[in-house]
């Protein structure tokens, strides 16, 4: 399990990061998720090890991170750097190298990376070459060469393709089946909110949600009723419980407590129910709250 | 050190597969090689073909005269075929019935002065022999040991040699020194810029990623160097050249070595945390200001010590780090350098060299992770 635990860091007279604390279990996908700005990047380069924090620790299983963990881990910068005139497949086999395999493990893993990006073609092809998004392929390549313990993806999607995003999602739904903990970052909320398990809502360098995504939009949508009564009894609405924004036959109802039994009794009696329901916000909606 | 060694590699295996490269090696071979062959092209010819009539003296003493030059006789019955082939060209000069040389129009003057020596001895030779003495005794006596040259100033019969190969060093460790150390900058901000050094610096450390880096670079230089010195020693051969350089070429060759690998250590050391200090290509330039500064000193200083090795300023400069690492290479092929000027300078460069690295390093671990403006040096230094 990998925990961040309040981290703090300041450039100048500028907080980046006040306290952020979360945490990322073996097989879990987490998305992190936060408007530019918001300290994503820096909480991953101090996670990484490529930025060291003002105060406050980022654990493995319970003891602090150190090199040669960060050496197994995964690592995909904010930043895509790759070797321009550097052919691909050379590439890939180099940072497989870098991070300690043999030069026939090396090989075999890139050759494996390669069909599953589909890179095969442009395996000699200098990097410069390459479209954006077979780029940010060989980017990912680089990351998962070495069969990481751990992955920290610093906006894996941006850029890509719909296929390209179904690929990559592909790879890492496997890498996470196999207990390997997944953090990435994305604007993607949507994508964050059909992949992951797990997200972190970051705003001004403070975490505001965090936990697993269904338990996320319970919690959220606890107390927001959501009832279409046609052909209601006009004024039916008034001395019910909560804040009432109606919209033509729609009522929407926050700070709802109980169990909303009554308030269907009486619905019932005004009129005919076509929609009676718990509000579930999307990730999106959450998002848009907790960072307002 | 094996990740060292990787990094290394991809250096040698990237850079040296460049046609920058390639065609920098074979540019300043064919150079130096071309060089050898100048002092032949401005010198005159080594070798005669002189047309003879009637006498048969002369073509005895003329290759006693001159040991170096080949001459070749060439028999003619009479004077006008003798006087047709001076003048065809065949012959550069012809010898008549030992009384006169014809030529066309004057007597190349190293020949003329071998004529009339050879001249002169086959007629004392023969006249004494008519005077009744015998032949034997006569031989005997017109053997003569040729004056032995003794300098009691400084031995300067290489002294033209000397300062044609020292500023020929002079060159050669500038550009390789500028063009590695340029290298390593590059191949800094390259990383830094992309921040491919992110990746690079959570798989290895930050000193095997420098010190492969510097490594990697200083072994093409290195191999620029030994192949200039192979082409040049080779056309030296090949041309004869060879006879005429100094006494103790290797000792000169393999301090030129030495003071490379540290001259080079210590400016690329230099270059790689300038290098770091900026995250664009534009910025390189401008942030080794300071590295070539002290380079071009350095150049100057040397080129100046080529001509007069002896001087106070190259004296003085050839123990000083970093100018020891060019000035004193060249002092040594100059000319004549005190064993402990040698050794003092190579200590303090030694010294020199690895205090640069040490703390280059730390300057490029503090800067490298840093991007965007250009860090400042107070901030890195401490």
């Amino acid at each position: 399990m990998i925990e961040i635990d309040d981290l703090h860091k300041r450039y100048g007279d500028k907080t980046a990061l006040d306290g952020v604390t979360f945490s990322v279990k073996p097989g879990e996908m987490f998305g992190f998720v936060g408007a530019n700005g918001a300290g994503k990047t820096t909480t991953m380069r101090i996670l990484m090890g490529v930025l060291t924090a003002d105060s406050g620790s980022v654990l493995r299983d319970g003891r602090p991170l150190t090199f040669e963990d960060r050496r197994r881990f995964g690592y995909m910068p904010e930043e895509r750097g790759l070797y321009q005139k550097m052919k691909v497949t050379e590439q890939i086999e180099y940072f497989g190298r870098l991070r300690g395999m043999g030069s026939g493990d090396a090989r075999r893993a890139t050759e494996g990376l390669l069909t599953r990006l589909s890179l095969t073609e442009r395996r000699n092809d200098a990097v410069d070459t390459l479209s954006l998004g077979n780029q940010q392929r060989v980017q990912l390549a680089v990351a998962l060469v070495h069969e990481p313990e751990v992955l920290v993806l610093d906006e894996p999607f941006s850029g890509l393709d719909p296929l390209a995003v179904d690929a990559l999602a592909d790879v890492l739904a496997e890498r996470c089946r196999s207990g390997v903990p997944v953090l990435f970052s994305s604007h993607q909320l949507d994508l964050v909110e059909r992949l992951c398990h797990s997200v972190g809502i970051i705003s001004a360098g403070r975490m505001v949600a965090s936990g697993a995504v269904e338990d996320l939009r319970d919690r959220e949508g606890r107390g927001r009723l959501r009832v279409i009564v046609r052909d209601a009894t006009p004024g039916w609405t008034s001395g019910l419980p909560g804040d009432i924004t109606e919209n033509g036959d729609e009522v929407l109802l926050t700070g709802v407590t109980g169990d909303g039994q009554e308030i269907l009794h009486l619905a019932a009696k005004a009129g005919r129910v076509e929609h009676f329901g718990w509000q579930r916000p999307t990730l999106t909606e959450i998002f848009r709250e907790a960072v307002a | 050190m094996s990740s060292l060694w990787l990094v290394a590699r991809r250096e040698i295996v990237t850079r040296g597969r460049t046609k920058a490269f390639v065609i920098g090696l074979v540019v300043s071979a064919v150079l130096v090689a071309a060089l050898a062959f100048l002092p032949r092209i401005f010198a005159g010819p080594d070798s005669y073909t002189v047309g003879v009539t009637g006498s048969q003296s002369l073509q005895a003493a003329l290759p006693q005269t001159a040991k170096d030059i080949e001459i070749t006789v060439r028999q003619f019955p009479d004077e006008a075929a003798a006087s047709k082939a001076v003048l065809a060209g065949d012959v550069d000069a012809a010898l008549v019935a030992d009384r006169k040389v014809l030529a066309d129009g004057e007597v190349d003057r190293e020949l003329g002065l071998l004529l009339e020596n050879a001249h002169q001895a086959a007629q004392v030779q023969r006249q004494l022999a008519d005077a009744g003495l015998d032949p034997a005794k006569v031989a005997q006596a017109m053997r003569v040991a040729p004056l032995e040259q003794v300098s009691v100033g400084t031995d300067t019969r290489y002294s033209g040699v000397r300062i044609g190969i020292a500023s020929l060093l002079v060159m050669l460790l500038f550009f390789l020194i500028i063009y590695g150390s340029m290298y390593v900058a590059m191949g800094v901000v390259e990383e830094k810029g992309s921040r491919i050094v992110e990746i690079l610096l959570t798989s290895i450390r930050p000193w095997q990623l420098l010190g492969g880096k510097i490594v990697g670079l200083g072994v093409l230089a290195l191999v620029n160097l030994v192949v200039v010195i192979v082409a040049g020693l080779g056309a030296a051969a090949a041309t004869g050249l060879a006879a005429d350089l100094p006494p103790g070429m290797t000792g000169i060759v393999i301090s030129t070595l030495f003071w490379f690998l540290l001259g080079y250590g210590f400016f690329a050391a230099m270059a790689a945390a300038l290098g770091s200090l900026v995250s664009r290509q534009e910025d390189v330039g401008s942030v080794l200001t300071p590295m070539t500064m002290i380079m071009m000193v350095a150049y100057l200083v040397a080129y100046y010590a080529a001509f007069e090795p002896g001087g106070p300023v190259a004296r003085i400069l050839s123990l000083v780090p970093p100018f020891s690492s060019m000035v004193m290479p060249v002092r040594m092929a100059g000319g004549e350098v005190a064993a402990w000027e040698i050794a003092l300078a190579a200590v303090l460069m030694l010294l020199a060299t690895v205090g640069t690295l040490a703390l280059g390093s730390r300057i490029y671990q503090r800067a490298v992770l840093r991007t965007g403006a250009r860090v400042k040096l107070s901030e890195v230094v401490r």
